[in-house]
């Protein structure tokens, strides 16, 4: 019997790349809308609803990418839609790093991770999809 | 409570909740929908929208570091993530149609035996004997890591395959279901069936969670329950907590860990224990 073995490859340093990419980007984005917003004062005069009122889109409550692109297109610019942008880049993140493992794991003709990891973005896709149906 | 007193106290908050998530293999959510919710006041769906995104913070800040020291297994994640998201779809269709109190008390005892098994194995450091699983080999379930606490190149593979894949989607059918978070079953799967080493455990988890997650978070962001300046200062403070925890692991002990472990395991045995009996805690 073989003795278990480091496989440690290019595919994992990429996918811990797309993590730490997409993870700092997501959060320099947050921090860059937290910013805008605090330097337009909206610390200072505001206590934070706390509570959801069905119905109510309170300001930093987003429910569509068009709703987010809409903030970033208004003059002055919605801070809060950009991080809103960077939420999205977060959430988007674990995916685009099993997308790019795929065609590493081909790369590397491992044809059963790359079928795993097909399998893994479907299902994902299929959830996206439910969620919309569902919603 | 101002808006800028709020932003700091929750940015601190969640860069503990992160160094724990980051340590443990949970999304944080555990800790973090509590506090929210019952010292901030917060909302109880903002406060799990920002829970579903400080998973994926976590998995974010933690998963990039783990990959790239051998800790977090891609192979063994990708391979049993197959089977939670499977799961947790398999699990939405089922609530509603199923009576969750039933499954809710079956899960509190079958944790309340992992909390069992956990304490009997708090002295175990790392499995002894290597596996010889035919699916573990077929499916290259093993790596190796260098140890900074042991001072020593640990080398493992996985065992029982077919139980931790059929734990796995188990869990995901009840998360599924009830709505609940799975890092800690995705640990216990992982340490008791699979027998790998502990921080293995929690390092391969944390990539996960950042998947399952993803799976869900466009229904809360489509629902609106992720509020921007609730949000934020969580998703930086995790992913700094979670960056902080990646170095603490480091120079743990498996055992320590796992005894770190412990009391989550008790707390949501207990939790689904008096779910099941109709009490809810939150």
């Amino acid at each position: 019997m073989t003795e278990p073995r480091q496989v440690h490859t290019a595919v994992e340093h990429l996918v811990a790349r797309v993590l730490l990419v997409g993870g700092l980007v997501g959060l320099v984005l947050i921090g860059v809308g937290l910013g805008i917003y605090a330097a337009d004062g909206g610390f200072h005069h505001q206590v934070l609803a706390l509570k959801r009122v069905p119905g109510s889109a309170p300001p930093g409550v987003f429910t569509s990418m068009r709703q987010i692109v809409a903030g970033l297109r208004r003059r002055p610019i919605d801070p809060l839609a950009v991080g809103a942008v960077g939420l999205v880049v977060l959430m988007l993140t674990p995916g685009v790093a099993v997308t790019v493992a795929l065609p590493c794991f081909l790369a590397a003709r491992d044809y059963r991770h790359a079928t795993i990891a097909a399998a893994v973005l479907s299902m994902l896709l299929v959830s996206l999809l439910l969620a919309g149906a569902v919603h | 409570m101002s808006l800028a007193v709020f932003s700091v106290a929750v940015l601190f908050t969640s860069l503990g909740a992160g160094v724990v998530g980051a340590i443990l293999g949970l999304g944080g959510g555990i800790l973090l929908v509590p506090i929210l919710t019952v010292f901030y006041g917060v909302d109880l769906h903002y406060a799990m929208g920002a829970s579903i995104i400080s998973v994926i913070a976590t998995s974010s800040g933690a998963a990039a570091s783990y990959l790239r020291t051998g800790l977090s297994n891609l192979r063994i994640g990708l391979f049993l993530v197959v089977a939670t998201i499977a799961g947790a779809l398999t699990g939405a269709f089922l609530a509603g149609v199923v009576p969750t109190r039933w499954l809710e008390l079956i899960l509190g005892f079958a944790l309340s035996y992992s909390a069992y098994t956990t304490i009997r194995q708090l002295a175990d450091e790392l499995p002894e004997d290597t596996s010889t699983d035919r699916l573990a080999i077929r499916f290259g379930l093993e790596g190796a890591y260098h140890d900074l606490r042991l001072q020593r190149h640990v080398a493992y593979r996985a065992r029982n395959v077919v139980g931790g894949f059929a734990a796995m989607f188990g869990a995901g059918v009840l998360s599924g279901m009830l709505g609940i978070g799975s890092g800690a079953f995705k640990v216990l799967a992982m340490d008791y069936l699979m027998r790998l080493p502990m921080k293995v455990s929690t390092a391969t988890s944390n990539f996960m969670i950042g998947l399952t997650a993803a799976a869900s978070a466009g229904i809360y962001f489509s629902r609106g329950d992720i509020h921007v300046l609730i949000v934020a200062p969580v998703a930086i403070g995790v992913m700094v907590g979670a960056y902080i925890g990646t170095h603490l692991i480091a120079y743990m002990r498996n055992t320590t860990v796992r005894k770190l472990f412990l009391p989550i395991v008790v707390y949501l045995a207990l939790s689904m224990i008096l779910r099941g009996l109709g009490i809810h805690l939150l």
